[in-house]
């Protein structure tokens, strides 16, 4: 049972994300914690973990389509993968509940500017 | 690309951002480029996805060295997601993106808040 609503989960993220342009961790991790009542920890780290064959299959489209800039993605992994092994280290030592409420403040912040978005086209 | 320091210094930004979160970093790296480089919407979205696949995977490696991980969950997960992808980019070009994304922007807004006060 728990697989098959996982499963949904990955759909239902899947669709939203390609319907509004947003990754897919953002939806990810509020349902592994909400609806498969996982730890804050293990779901940022399941959600990273989902995120790559995604995010490789989207690649492949793109770079057919030639909209991959290789030397920019060069340099800008050079500092992300650095800074990611540094908070991604550092994040073990966050408690749950602290981590819990910076992931809220950051959806909150997105939501707030998913909807000024759509008011400024307007 | 006058400038590494400063390019590195924007991926370690979206680096930071998606350790500590468990994101990809697209969120930031994108209106980063757009803003600052001069790099069209669609080659920026192409680039952040191929920054995004060596960042999440060094991120998840330390995860999954501190036991904060799950292989079958994540296996079930990325299965359904390509799926639905998928389906979003065939069929459903639609609905109305203005509407769907004011409610999926009070449902953030309703989430955030009750993560921050739970």
């Amino acid at each position: 049972m728990t697989i098959l609503i996982t499963f949904i989960a990955g759909m239902f993220a899947g669709i939203l994300s390609g319907l509004l342009g947003v990754g897919g961790g953002l939806i990810l991790i509020p349902i592994m914690i909400f609806l498969l009542g996982m730890s804050q920890h293990t779901a940022q780290g399941i959600s990273l973990l989902v995120i790559i064959p995604t995010a490789l299959a989207g690649l492949w489209q793109l770079h057919k389509a030639k909209l991959i800039h290789y030397n920019l993605a060069f340099y800008l992994s050079l500092g992300a993968v650095l800074g990611a092994l540094l908070s991604a280290n550092f994040v073990h030592y966050i408690p749950a509940d602290n981590l819990k409420r910076i992931f809220g403040i950051f959806v909150l912040f997105m939501g707030i500017r998913t909807i000024w978005s759509v008011k400024t086209k307007k | 690309m006058d400038n590494k320091i400063k390019v590195i210094s924007f991926g370690f930004i979206a680096g930071i951002l998606s350790g500590l979160l468990g994101i990809g970093g697209g969120i930031v790296l994108v209106p980063l480029m757009v803003t600052y480089l001069g790099i069209t919407q669609h080659m920026a979205h192409g680039t952040s996805l191929a920054v995004i696949v060596p960042t999440a995977l060094s991120a998840s490696i330390v995860y999954g060295f501190n036991g904060n991980t799950n292989l079958l969950p994540a296996l079930n997960l990325a299965v359904g997601s390509i799926i639905g992808a998928t389906i979003s980019a065939k069929g459903m070009k639609k609905i109305s993106p203005g509407r769907l994304k004011t409610l999926f922007g009070i449902f953030l807004i309703l989430v955030g808040i009750r993560m921050i006060v739970s």
